[in-house]
């Protein structure tokens, strides 16, 4: 019992590390709802290093147009976390986790994300 | 040549005779601490301190008005949608020490005459001039007039000169022309600290200190990481679908 409630009290303290990465993000409490995770498989139709913050588009259906458009951290602090301006690239079939935006918009800002050799990524 | 190879060999050895009768000197201990290295305030941490909560603050009417009205990015009253914060509205520099509080990491160069911060945010810098007198009537800047002089093992740091238009963090927290800061700086370990004394007789009541930490951070290059007003209203276009009321590079 007491170990189960080490690995919740963990699994929250983790979870909050992940959410304080994405708080990060300018706006993010307004923007997105940061209380839900979708995890989807999708295509990557364009993936944008630039500031303020990184752009992933995906197509859930293996498309080429963007159909939900996805931000990361700003390029120096994901950069630490492993990732490069050639991490992904158009056409990749990834998984990602992220935070869905609020009011049905289609956007996102990402939590983690799976790329097509398997290797896993944090943002 | 067989004499020049003699010469050079009794020369050789007159030399390595005098270096093993005399000790090679010690070189000199440096004369104050090295602060010098890339350092961090991780998101997150607990640790690395921060400014006090807002009612924590002896603002004065005026400034209590003025945080009230703005609209910040982060925060309880956050607005991004709307934000009035000029970092992000304009893409102005953050300013001094706003860009310190920032989670990206700065490297500090320390010479005799200069310690100098350079952020990898925006590629800002400041300069602190060492032991010369404050400028009597500096222009007002975006990171303000540094002197610093040491006290024993800690650097303190006397500075004025900051423009208005600037917020000191993220949640909106006023000040005006005549902002002074006092900080002194100085190595907690394997961390550097800076306790910064805010004076603004037209924001706060009376001065009152912030405490941040620093971690050491990974040396090396520094990123080009310039952020652009075109950048901002690209991502407001892209995400919130805000159109850019000026031309935006693509």
């Amino acid at each position: 019992m007491r170990s189960r409630v080490i690995c919740v009290v963990a699994g929250t303290v983790a979870a909050l590390l992940v959410c304080t990465s994405a708080l990060a993000h300018h706006g993010a409490a307004s923007i997105y709802d940061l209380s839900k995770e979708t995890t989807i498989k999708a295509t990557v139709t364009e993936y944008v290093w630039t500031n303020p913050h990184v752009e992933i588009g995906i197509s859930p259906n293996g498309g080429t147009t963007t159909e939900l458009l996805l931000e990361l951290g700003s390029p120096p602090n994901i950069r630490n976390r492993g990732w490069t301006s050639r991490s992904v690239k158009p056409g990749d079939v990834v998984t990602v986790t992220f935070h869905p935006g609020l009011r049905g918009a289609k956007i996102g800002v990402v939590m983690k994300l799976i790329t097509a050799d398997g290797k896993e990524l944090r943002a | 040549m067989i004499r020049h190879l003699v010469t050079f060999s009794t020369a050789a050895a007159l030399v390595a005779a005098a270096a093993c009768s005399k000790p090679a000197a010690a070189p000199p201990a440096p004369a104050h601490p090295n602060l010098s290295g890339s350092w961090v305030r991780p998101l997150g941490d607990r640790e690395v301190g921060g400014l006090p909560p807002v009612n924590e603050i002896p603002l004065t009417p005026w400034a209590a008005a003025k945080f009230k009205a703005e609209r910040p990015a982060a925060g309880e009253n956050q607005d991004f949608a709307n934000t009035t914060d000029p970092s992000l509205r304009y893409a102005d520099p953050n300013g001094y020490p706003r860009i310190s509080l920032h989670p990206m990491r700065f490297k500090l160069i320390q010479t005799d005459d200069y310690v100098y911060q350079l952020w990898e945010y925006n590629q800002n810098w400041r300069q602190i001039a060492l032991n010369v007198p404050p400028d009597p009537d500096p222009a007002l800047t975006w990171y303000g007039n540094a002197v610093g002089k040491w006290e024993g093992d800690t650097l303190v740091v006397d500075s004025v000169g900051y423009k208005d238009s600037t917020w000191l963090d993220a949640r909106g927290l006023p000040h005006t022309q005549d902002l002074h800061l006092v900080e002194r700086i100085h190595r907690m370990g394997e961390n550097l600290a800076f306790d910064v004394t805010f004076e603004d007789p037209g924001a706060f009541t009376k001065p009152w200190t912030a405490h941040l930490i620093f971690k050491p951070a990974p040396d090396g290059s520094m990123t080009e990481n310039i952020y652009t007003i075109s950048d901002e209203l690209r991502f407001r276009e892209r995400f919130l679908q805000q159109k850019a009321a000026i031309p935006i590079r693509r």
